[in-house]
């Protein structure tokens, strides 16, 4: 897949593992697993520029006798899925408009 | 591999970094490490899941601005000593002139490479124009009489559009080429800036 594209997928997916409640690293990760895999190295990365780019909050607490990262969603973040939403509309008309001389070969 | 180890070789790894960087990314495996044991795997496999050291290495060192190595790596870790200063005032005519000598040998070589590019893709423009300037007059020519020359001039015209469609490709593999030379020396230079001790 094209790198461009798969790195503002990969951010929105993030963003939908952390959209209903403030949530951990190794829990996205889960939450992702049945439909896609990411690293460890991909979703630090990934949520290092989220919140530079003011999508997510951190914050640090203690769990278990050790420190533990919780993500939570900020309004950008949230505007950011919608404005996916609307953008994957026309990714959709385009994907029908590609695929529509296949269909009518099958 | 245990986890202290998985984190020790991740440091050391990094040494080139800024130190809050380091402590940032040790915590985050460290977390992803503890959250896999805490949900019933065992150590050594937690630390496999999380990846290797090389992998993780590498993407630090792809994702992480130059400018921001240099900054680090220039700023001295403790305070240079009088006699050190003076030495490097007094040596700054041999050393100084080298660095920059060396410098500019790599600089010139790689707007060689640039320049090369240039030029193919200024042949590929010139036989385009040979194509249009060879359709245009030969047909002119023929307008006014000079059949013959004016199918040679076509001709011609026709020959350049058939070298160029060739040398169209090998202009864009050559740009290809360029560009992903461009990023591996990129690459290259941030890797100076850090010591993969833990290979």
């Amino acid at each position: 897949m094209d790198n461009q594209l798969k790195r503002g997928l990969l951010d929105v997916c993030v963003l939908a593992a952390i959209r209903s409640e403030e949530t951990y690293g190794y829990k996205i990760i889960k939450d992702m697993k049945p439909y896609i895999e990411m690293s460890e190295s991909t979703l630090y990365t990934i949520l290092k520029r989220l919140e530079t780019a003011e999508m997510l909050t951190v914050r640090t607490a203690e769990h278990c006798g050790r420190l533990r990262k919780y993500y939570c969603i900020t309004g950008n973040g949230l505007n950011r899925i919608t404005e996916f939403k609307n953008e994957w509309q026309e990714i959709l008309a385009i994907y029908r408009f590609v695929t529509k001389e296949d269909d009518t070969n099958d | 591999m245990t986890k202290f180890e998985f984190l020790e070789g991740l440091r050391k790894g990094m040494s080139g970094l800024p130190q809050e960087d380091i402590e940032e990314q040790v915590a985050f495996y460290g977390e992803m490490i503890d959250d896999r044991v805490e949900d019933g795997i065992a150590e050594e496999e937690a630390v496999a899941q999380v990846g290797t050291v090389d992998e993780i290495l590498t993407q630090i060192v792809s994702e992480i601005p130059l400018s921001k190595l240099v900054k680090e790596k220039v700023i001295p870790k403790r305070r240079l000593r009088a006699w050190e200063i003076i030495l490097l005032a007094l040596g700054s005519p041999i050393w100084l002139s080298l660095l920059i000598a060396v410098f500019a040998v790599l600089l010139s070589a790689y707007a060689v490479i640039w320049s090369l590019l240039v030029s193919l893709w200024a042949v590929e423009v010139s036989l385009w124009s040979c194509v249009l300037g060879g359709i245009i007059s030969g047909t002119a020519l023929i307008f006014c009489g000079y059949i013959s020359t004016g199918f040679v001039t076509i001709a011609a015209g026709f020959i350049c559009a058939g070298f160029s469609v060739f040398l169209f490709w090998g202009c864009k593999a050559a740009t290809k080429g360029t560009l992903l030379l461009t990023k591996g020396m990129a690459i290259g230079i941030k890797n100076c800036f850090i010591k993969k001790e833990a290979a």
